[in-house]
């Protein structure tokens, strides 16, 4: 607990001084200022940078739901050893590091890419296509590959523990299989359905890798932006205060979705 | 009809193969790049070769970054084991405040991957603290991988039965042969499997070190370093490698774990 006291709880305070300070040319100045949240408020860069990033974070979420509900129907129907093996084959990508698999996506949409190699192949196009990298798609497609694990475990974790007897008792009465999904399944899902979308909206809000590598220039988000205020352009209070722009948004969005679901079961439903 | 006739349908495997392919083709086309003859990174395939693997590994840099990360993940695997295992063992007594453990243990996941990165830049840059992997890096991958660490640990522990330990102290046994003779064989599993799984989340990581390593390297560094500076051909191989090593630790995670929740507590 001391540890988290001192690593986790202390450097956020730290932060939030630090996000009041102001950075001149010759170094960080001391003076307490709302200069910089004025700033990102008024600066239409930042704010619209931020409004781009929940976007963004927002569609991939929902890419990523849509896409990771039918997989998690389709493990749940499986039973034992098929099931653990394609349980396993879920996890196996997600166990290297997010720079290898945001970097894998270049070598396919790239140039000389595997895609363009096939629309080449198959007469399409006559020139490689330049279009599939270096923008906001680009991202969605990252950002769904690297953090589907997130949204497919809990989800599957909640489609299982619903008793096939429930299910039963509804086709005995006569419901037809869309009714059953609609009245039955999707609201006792609803759960994993949260658990899973609150942890890749959150790991999305805060990406850096994916966009950098995937996003070009269109594709920018705000982990981008606050990196190159520390690595670049050395404004680290401007950064600091975006960062907390931003774990304040997190937050407010925590706050609501925790108070319907709780923590705890959100976690730990969750973990990976 | 059976209730999954409503699941299994043909169109749901179908999907599962596509989704599965879209898991899969990226890896497969990154393992096909990295025995390719060609001095640009792409197609066409333009023959077999292994020379990328012998220049990704030349130099020694690989080696060097390999090491740290080796390291660095075994030491923050290892504190971070320890804490959590305390602070599971702490949460099956009651006291004050106890409600705000559970909250403040999850900080470390719920702050955006960005924020964790520059927040221990700022933290160690304003306490003057040294740069680096022992100082700064340490610490902040302890401090990610301990929720992880928590998490796994904490079920396994808070549905062991207590009577056991209570019929060893009514024999008895000291606190301390308490824990290694009756309490240790039980968690070992789970403790192995929460050592590992921390590895490979330490050895993987990548925003929360960038900030505060200055000049040493990890494996995800010193991968990114290569991507940012230029694509070079051997890029694949490295990245297969990489993989290979995270996904076996894992796996040996992952079968250990399968067995712990399988068997009775």
């Amino acid at each position: 607990m001391l540890w988290l006291l001192v690593f986790a709880i202390l450097p956020v305070l730290f932060l939030v001084c630090l996000s009041l300070w102001t950075a001149t040319i010759f170094g960080i100045e001391q003076t307490w200022t709302l200069a910089n949240y004025q700033t990102i408020v008024s600066d239409a860069v930042y704010a619209s940078i931020l409004l781009k990033t929940l976007r963004i974070s927002a569609i991939a979420t929902l890419l990523s739901l849509a896409l990771s509900y039918p997989l998690a129907m389709f493990l749940v129907s499986l039973k034992g050893r098929t099931r653990s093996l394609f349980l396993l084959l879920i996890f196996l990508p997600f166990w290297s590091s997010y720079v290898v698999r945001s970097f894998m996506w270049l070598p396919v949409l790239g140039k000389t890419g595997l895609v363009n190699q096939i629309l080449l192949a198959l007469g399409i196009t006559n020139a490689p296509v330049e279009w599939l990298l270096f923008n906001e798609g680009a991202v969605y497609v990252g950002l769904v590959y690297v953090y589907t694990l997130f949204m497919v475990l809990p989800i599957f974790l909640s489609l299982d523990r619903i008793d096939p007897s429930v299910i039963e008792a509804a086709l005995d009465l006569g419901g037809k299989p869309y009714q059953i999904f609609a009245r039955v399944v999707w609201p006792l899902s609803l759960p994993g359905v949260w658990s899973g979308c609150v942890m890749v909206f959150l790991i999305s809000v805060g990406a850096y890798v994916t966009p950098q590598l995937l996003g070009g220039t269109s594709g920018t988000m705000i982990g981008n932006v606050i990196a190159g205020q520390f690595l670049n352009t050395n404004n680290w209070p401007l950064g600091a205060a975006l960062s907390i722009a931003l774990i304040v948004m997190v937050a407010v969005l925590f706050a609501i979705v925790g108070r319907r679901l709780g923590l705890k079961q959100l976690f730990l439903g969750a973990r990976a | 009809m059976r209730p999954e006739g409503a699941y299994s349908s043909l169109l749901l495997r179908v999907y599962a193969a596509l989704f599965y392919a879209f898991l899969y083709v990226p890896i497969l086309v990154l393992i096909i790049l990295s025995f390719n003859n060609s001095p640009a990174m792409g197609f066409p395939f333009l023959g077999f070769t292994t020379k990328w693997y012998g220049q990704a590994l030349a130099g020694g840099e690989l080696l060097t970054a390999l090491v740290n990360s080796i390291m660095l993940g075994v030491v923050s695997a290892s504190v971070a084991t320890v804490l959590a295992l305390l602070a599971s063992f702490g949460l099956r007594h009651r006291f004050p405040l106890k409600g705000l453990v559970f909250p403040v243990i999850l900080i470390p996941i719920v702050m955006p991957g960005i924020v964790s990165g520059v927040l221990l830049l700022v933290y160690i840059g304003l306490a003057g603290l040294p740069y680096g992997l022992w100082s700064a890096v340490l610490p902040a991958h302890i401090t990610w991988v301990l929720p992880f660490a928590f998490l796994t640990l904490h079920p396994q522990i808070s549905r062991f039965d207590t009577s056991l330990e209570e019929a060893a102290m009514d024999l008895g046994a000291r606190p301390a042969a308490v824990f290694w003779r009756v309490l240790f064989p039980i968690i070992r599993p789970a403790l192995i499997a929460t050592l590992l799984f921390s590895f490979t989340i330490s050895f993987d990581e990548f925003i929360r070190t960038l900030f505060v390593i200055s000049a040493e390297r990890t494996v995800p560094i010193y991968l990114w370093v290569l991507i940012i500076d230029r694509v070079a051909p051997f890029l694949p191989a490295m990245g297969v490698v990489l993989m290979a090593i995270s996904m076996a630790i894992a796996g040996a995670g992952f079968v250990l774990t399968q067995r712990t929740s399988t068997s009775p507590n």
